[in-house]
Order: C-alpha cells, then sequence, then structure tokens
C-alpha cells in the first residue's frame, strides 16, 4: 500500500512541477492575424507564399472585422483584417492604440438569394425593395416579383463589415435595426451555407461568395441599374464597394511590415485577384 | 452542492487527526475544485456588476437586447430553457428503454461492447455534432414539418438530445446496473417477469442515479455552445410557445458576442452578466436534483 501512495505522490509532484518548466519552449517570430472573414482568405495565402522565404510564423484566424479591430487595438493580435473602415466610435474608444488602416484590395458586396427565387425571376430589387424586406415590411417574395413563397431574412452579427458596408447603402445607417430578421449568422461561410440551404432566402455577401445556390441581384435605385459584375466595380459604377484593410496599432514594424509590404507588392496582390478581389493598385 | 461535506468536516473531527499525509494532499486537490467553482461565480458576479447597476432585474425581464442602449436577457433564458427541457424530453424515453435493455437483456460480452460504443460516442466534440445539425437535421426539419427554415428551437433541442444522449444512456445504465442481483433474484422468485422486475423492482432501485445522469446531460446541454450556435438560427426573440422559429441560448448569443464584446467595458459585462445567469440557472437545476435524489432515497 505504501508503494503505491508514494506513486500517487510522485505523479502528483510531477504534474505540479511540470506545468512550469514546458512554457519556455517556442520562441520563434510569430505574426498573429486576426478579423475579417472577408479578407482572410487573401491573408492565409499570402501567409504561405510569404512564409516559403521567411522563418516568420503568421497565423490567421477569423473573427469578423469588430473582432480585428479589437484584438489590433489591445496588442492581442499584430494584423487585425476589417473589410470595412474603423468607425468614428471605435476610434474615439482606441484612440490611444493609434490604429493605422492599410488598404490591400477592393471587394463589392451584393444582395443574394437562394438560386430558386433568382430562376423564378427575382433578378433586381431596388433599395426600398431591400429596405421593406429588412424591417418586415414585405414578408412575401410574391410583393417584389417572385414566387408566393415567404422570404428567409438573413442578417449577419452586428460588428460584421459586410453588414456594416450594405445597411449603410441600403439604410444609410451600419447599426441598423432589422425587426424583419429571421436568421443571424456570422461568417460568410455560415451565411453561404444558409442561403444556399434555403430555397427562399436573401442575404448579403462579398461577390467571391457567389455560386451556384447563392445568386447576386442587381440593384436598381432612383430608376439607375447596378449589375453586380467585376466590371462595374472596376469602372466604379456598382455603389456597395469596400476596401479590405490590414489595421495595426502605430506604424508597422520588422517581420509585420514586411508581410503588409508583401500582401501590397506583385505577389501579394496576384492572390488578391485570385481570392476574387480587386489588387488596390488596379483601378 | 455536495451536501454532505459540511457533515463529514464537522461531525468527523476524529477521522482529521488519523489522516495519513496523502491525505492531506487529497484535500489540497480537492480545495483546488473548489476554488475554482466559488472563482467562477464569484468572476462573473464581480465582473457582471455593471450591468446589473445599469439594468438591474430588467436584465432579466427585458426583451432588447441592443448593445449601447439596453440589455435584455429574456429572449435568451426562455430560449436556453426551452431548448434544454425539449432535449431532456427527448432524450429521457430513449435512454431509459436503451439503458434498461442494456442493463436487463444484453449478456455480458454483448453489454460490454453496446457500453464500449456510448461511452465511445459520449466523448465526440460538440463541434461535430453542430456540423452534422447544420448539414442534415436542418435540412431534415424543414422537409419533415414543413418550415420556412430549419434553424429553429426545436432543430436545436433534438441536436442537444442526440448530444446527450450518450451520456445520460451510459450513467443511467450505470446506476441500473449497480442495483444488487439480490434483488432481481428475490423478484424472479416471486414470478415476477423481466420486464415487470425491470419496471417495478430495478427502476426505482436506481432511480437517485438516472436523476444524477439526467442532471449531467442537462449541464452539458444548457452549456452546449457551437453546436447549438450552428442550428439556433441567433435571433433575440421570446419564441412564446411556438417552438419552430429561430431563438437564441446563452452560450450561443456568448458564442457570438463575446470576441466582439473583449474590451468594451458595457458589452462584456452584459455577457458576463449572461454567464453568471445560466450558473445560476446550472445551479438551480443541480440543487433540485439533489433534493429530489435526497428525498427519493429516503
Amino acid at each position: 500500500m505504501a508503494r503505491y501512495q508514494r506513486v500517487w505522490a510522485g505523479l502528483i509532484l510531477c504534474l505540479m512541477v511540470g506545468f512550469p518548466l514546458e512554457t519556455v519552449a517556442d520562441t520563434g517570430l510569430r505574426v498573429q492575424i486576426v478579423g475579417s472573414t472577408t479578407v482572410l482568405p487573401v491573408a492565409s495565402r499570402s501567409a504561405q507564399k510569404f512564409m516559403q522565404s521567411s522563418k516568420v510564423r503568421i497565423i490567421a484566424n477569423a473573427g469578423g472585422s469588430g473582432v480585428g479591430i479589437h484584438s489590433v487595438a489591445q496588442s492581442r493580435a499584430d494584423i487585425g483584417m476589417a473589410s470595412r473602415e474603423i468607425s468614428p466610435d471605435e476610434k474615439i474608444r482606441f484612440e490611444k492604440s493609434n490604429l493605422i488602416t492599410h488598404p490591400v484590395g477592393l471587394d463589392a458586396v451584393a444582395c443574394m438569394v437562394s438560386a430558386e427565387i433568382y430562376q423564378a425571376g427575382v433578378r433586381h430589387l431596388t433599395r426600398r425593395e431591400i429596405a421593406g424586406i429588412y424591417m418586415g415590411k414585405i414578408r412575401n417574395w410574391k410583393e417584389v416579383g417572385g414566387p408566393d413563397r415567404e422570404i428567409v431574412v438573413i442578417d449577419k452579427e452586428r460588428h460584421r463589415g459586410t453588414r456594416h458596408v450594405f445597411m449603410n447603402y441600403i439604410f444609410g445607417n451600419a447599426l441598423q435595426r432589422t425587426p424583419g430578421t429571421l436568421l443571424v449568422t456570422g461568417s460568410n461561410n455560415e451565411e453561404q451555407t444558409k442561403i444556399a440551404q434555403s430555397d427562399s432566402a436573401i442575404g448579403m455577401l462579398s461577390f467571391a461568395w457567389i455560386n451556384e445556390q447563392v445568386k447576386a441581384v442587381t440593384l436598381r435605385d432612383q430608376g439607375k441599374e447596378y449589375l453586380p459584375t467585376w466590371k462595374a466595380v472596376q469602372q466604379r459604377e456598382y455603389p456597395i464597394v469596400r476596401k479590405l484593410n490590414f489595421i495595426t496599432a502605430g506604424e508597422p514594424r520588422g517581420e509585420v511590415k514586411a508581410f503588409i509590404d508583401f500582401v501590397k507588392g506583385p505577389e501579394g496582390q496576384k492572390i488578391i485577384e485570385e481570392s476574387g478581389y480587386i489588387p488596390i493598385g488596379g483601378n | 452542492m455536495n451536501f454532505s461535506f459540511g457533515n463529514y468536516l464537522s461531525s468527523d473531527c476524529s477521522a482529521v487527526r488519523n489522516w495519513e499525509p496523502l491525505g492531506w494532499v487529497f484535500a489540497g486537490m480537492n480545495f483546488i475544485f473548489l476554488t475554482c467553482t466559488m472563482g467562477l461565480a464569484t468572476f462573473l458576479l464581480v465582473e457582471s456588476i455593471p450591468v446589473w447597476r445599469s439594468e438591474g432585474l430588467a436584465f432579466w425581464l427585458g426583451e432588447n437586447w441592443w448593445v449601447g442602449e439596453t440589455f435584455g436577457a429574456l429572449p435568451m433564458i426562455c430560449g436556453s430553457f426551452i431548448v434544454t427541457g425539449l432535449a431532456v424530453l427527448l432524450v429521457l424515453p430513449v435512454a431509459l428503454s436503451g439503458a434498461l435493455f442494456t442493463s436487463e437483456y444484453l449478456t455480458p460480452p454483448l453489454r460490454r461492447r453496446m457500453k464500449g460504443i456510448m461511452e465511445m460516442l459520449a466523448g465526440i466534440p460538440g463541434i461535430i455534432y453542430g456540423l452534422l445539425g447544420v448539414s442534415f437535421l436542418t435540412a431534415g426539419v424543414k422537409d419533415v414539418f414543413n418550415l420556412l427554415d430549419g434553424n429553429t428551437l426545436f432543430t436545436a433541442g433534438c441536436l442537444l438530445a442526440i448530444m446527450i444522449l450518450p451520456t445520460v444512456l451510459t450513467l443511467s445504465e450505470d446506476a441500473l446496473r449497480s442495483v444488487s442481483s439480490e434483488f432481481r433474484e428475490a423478484a424472479e422468485g416471486l414470478g415476477l417477469t423481466k420486464l415487470q422486475t425491470a419496471w417495478r423492482v430495478v427502476l426505482p432501485q436506481s432511480l437517485p442515479g438516472i436523476v444524477g445522469a439526467v442532471l449531467l446531460g442537462i449541464g452539458r446541454a444548457m452549456g452546449e455552445t457551437i453546436a447549438v450556435m450552428l442550428v439556433i438560427g441567433s435571433l433575440d426573440r421570446v419564441p412564446g410557445f411556438n417552438i419552430f422559429v429561430s431563438g437564441q441560448t446563452i452560450p450561443s448569443k456568448l458564442g457570438r458576442e463575446a470576441a466582439e464584446a473583449l474590451g468594451s467595458a458595457e458589452h462584456w459585462s452584459a455577457l458576463m452578466g449572461l454567464g453568471f445567469t445560466l450558473f445560476l440557472m446550472v445551479a438551480f437545476i443541480t440543487i433540485c436534483g439533489n433534493y429530489f435524489k435526497y428525498w427519493s432515497g429516503r
């Protein structure tokens, strides 16, 4: 019995002593990137390329633009990704951190509908119609020229960059409350899945998330039509365009600067294009 | 939540003198656990003080959660109760029948295999269930009930039921199994059939253990974040009596907003208030369950 006791005591002692020893390892250079799921593909692909010729380890995580801005302001990340500008509110709150925006590309947000709705004839929506849908005044697709089916209104989490630019265009208020909402989603992938799974959904997503089951509608506003095409974005006609930003606290230095320069450089800009966005120099 | 804790220390003082050195180590470990629980409760309470100050009881009764203006947690509280209640309702018949069958009807080798499978399933993380839910359950619920959309409280309840089934099943089975075989033999001797024995003799005897199993299941269901978040629709709304609409639970709300709220004093404190509320809910249910055990054990 006594022998077992010693084993026990030994085990417990090991447990207590072992922990502090572990933390000494791993001192390589690290760059932590957090934020917008819209910018994430660019960051992670660039990071992969960048790490081929560098010892720096780059870790890119999702979370949304708001999270990206918070994290970098509170030094929980080296670079924040945001698919919108820093809001006035955030500017005041994080005044001390001296946040600097580094635009790396352009993106456009489309009003998306489920493929079934698109095929049933809803090819365009006016700004007023979209506003009506999100405010819960228009509840059936037949009111906007679609089939007789209730609308599954999909909104995004309040702090998401995509929501900010979209709501800003529709209502002129990025934080507009939308009582017509039926579902709230987070990342672009999540929203894309929910729109695709439904046969009567409306939502908001970057162009890069358009696919077979998730279709972008043409926007109509004051007699003008805005086709959701890259050509329209390049010609500066499409209205819901935004910059994809990297955000740092203070001027970037060392590896952080090297990485941002890489993304802004020719190789990085090619990745921007491959990810479905517009290079910042090419407009 | 342990009723016997106080009794042991006060009435068995003589035992303390006889403790061997290792006994103190064990006591120290137990103390770590106690500190964790108490520390968590204190942390949540202290962090949420600002929201209690600004909202008071309206925090529990308010229906609107508008960051920067007002924080009302009623939609999340209702959602948590509905989803957990639903999960328990759905899981009880399946788990109890399954446990009875495994414990009373199966031969020992088969039973061991069955237990292995149950325990394996009990260890699967929530995200796996969540992804399964997103891929199949939401679409299934939508089609079966002919709904506008499959992301509903009901879907979340079903998913949680599937999730806690292995835990409740295996622990209930343990409880049934732990009933002494003398009871079974006596019942057999009186000419009771297997079913009668199981239902009338074994089940009542093992009731406290089954309640414990269900409590653990409830704990897991109430705290589940990611699986629920993916299928519930995440809409802050008091659902009323319709379970086929989207809603929100406390953990799913925390999961959605925690990262955003870090560093924003007011919002963060509101989320901590939600956490504290959840803590109280789980504590309340556990205490009730333990009283029931105590009462039925007498």
